[in-house]
């Protein structure tokens, strides 16, 4: 564990141009899955000059601290810091920040850790900003290894929402890997192909879904299925194909329901494995952390939006496990999400990092110890 | 703590029906309207405001 020394320089706390490079540099950084430690490095150094207890733990994430290390009130503010390949030339033009992570999730990121260190806290509580490692990958690394070391009394997830935006949820997820194996046979002959039994298996399995789905309105309340990658092959004995599919699961039903589906439709004649297998998460819109950052919009004169979404975040990681008032926030378009049009507005960002300020001190008002 | 206790009330601003407290409300907080069971968010304490509260809508992404 590298831990760096809290070292106060004059532009504490961080003036909007300070927020403004920080948010270049992080950007500008390449952080793909698997290779985040130059970004690391940048915000555990950017967050020791404005003031925060920096270090980068075992599972290589970034972690800023502002407070008391035995607080009685924690808050987390969960971002990460790696990204999904893609070169995008990291500029800014007319005030608007290119490049690949401004949006999902660096502008976010940045924006926490900002906040953070402007918020005027109440003695007891303290902040802990991550940045995690591995989010856009299978098994989410960084946030895992967070979750199961520590228990917040609140958190707030980095994610783009629109500077007034708040995210209640996030839907579960499955992918299931199906393949069907046949002994070569000419395609001539009466037997069905290794293909055609992958194919049926899939239709199948999308007239369950659909069976399931029977009700229930709306994209946040439905199964949806789509085949991720196809795949066939044949070598001197047998022909192979493969579908891997994914599945983006409603509150209330479990990866493991969505498994049996598949399973059922595979009539023992299909080999069906899985991997992920998040939950879906939900909190009340009378969430504490919901409230605080609804009731901040507001104080920014925004005009709040609550929105659930059918992707997956660390939301879905932590949220089961810590069972805490959480929420996710940030700036930026989350339709550009991985996409070569990538950008986050400058306006956009600082008016965030208003947000969160305003958020993080009604949510330390609220939760601090009693008598403080 | 009941609405006996608080005293504390404010008018719907979609049908204009006494929207009581049973506790003292907090900022951001959604409550229904007991008349016309409009979704009404918290937006200011001092003195107390209430407004429409915003839909939940879906979007896609992480």
């Amino acid at each position: 564990m590298t831990a760096l020394t809290a070292q106060r320089l004059s532009g504490h706390p961080p003036t909007d141009a300070d927020a403004i490079a920080f948010v270049e540099h992080l950007v500008a950084t390449p952080s793909v899955s698997g290779s985040e430690a130059d970004a690391v490095r940048v915000y555990v150094h950017a967050g020791a000059r404005i003031g925060m207890r920096c270090e980068i733990d075992r599972a290589g994430n970034g972690v800023a601290r502002r407070g008391p290390e035995g607080a009685g009130v924690r808050i987390a503010l969960l971002g990460h810091i790696d990204t999904v390949p893609g070169r995008i030339p990291v500029r800014t033009e007319g005030g608007v920040l290119h490049g690949r992570g401004s949006v999902d999730a660096k502008g976010p990121l940045a924006a926490m850790l900002v906040a953070a260190a402007r918020a005027d806290l109440p003695p007891g509580v303290a902040l802990d900003v991550i940045a995690a490692v591995g989010e856009e990958t299978h098994g989410s690394p960084g946030a895992v290894y967070v979750r199961d070391r520590m228990r917040p009394d609140a958190c707030i997830i980095g994610e783009p929402s629109g500077w007034d935006g708040v995210t209640l949820g996030y839907k579960g997820r499955l992918v299931v890997h199906a393949q069907s194996v046949r002994p070569c046979a000419h395609s001539a002959g009466p037997d069905p192909s290794a293909g055609d039994d992958i194919h049926a298996w899939w239709a199948r399995t999308l007239a369950a879904v659909e069976r399931l789905n029977e009700g229930r309105a709306g994209a946040f309340e439905r199964v949806q299925a789509k085949i991720l990658r196809v795949h066939t092959s044949e070598d001197d004995a047998h022909e192979r194909a493969r579908i891997e599919a994914g599945f983006r699961i409603p509150v209330g039903l479990a990866p493991g329901d969505v498994l049996a589906i598949a399973e059922r439709s595979a009539r023992g004649e299909i080999e069906v494995t899985s991997s992920g297998g998040e939950h879906a998460v939900r909190s009340d819109r009378n969430d504490p952390v919901a409230r605080a950052l609804t009731h901040a919009v507001r104080g920014e004169g925004g005009r709040p939006r609550l929105k659930v979404k059918t992707g997956t975040a660390d939301f879905n990681v932590v949220a089961p496990v810590w069972r805490c008032p959480i929420a996710a926030y940030g700036p930026g378009d989350s339709s550009l999400d991985h996409t070569p049009e990538e950008r986050l507005d400058l306006d956009e960002y600082l008016r965030s990092i208003g947000v969160l300020r305003r958020a993080i001190e009604a949510l330390a008002r609220e939760l601090r110890p009693p008598g403080r | 703590m009941d609405q006996q206790i608080t005293g504390i009330t404010t008018e719907c601003p979609e049908c204009a029906g006494e929207v009581p407290f049973d506790r003292p409300p907090l900022a951001g907080q959604v409550i229904p309207c007991p008349g016309c069971a409009a979704e009404l968010e918290v937006v200011g304490l001092n003195p107390i405001r209430v407004d429409l509260a915003p839909e939940v809508e879906e979007d896609w992404g992480e």
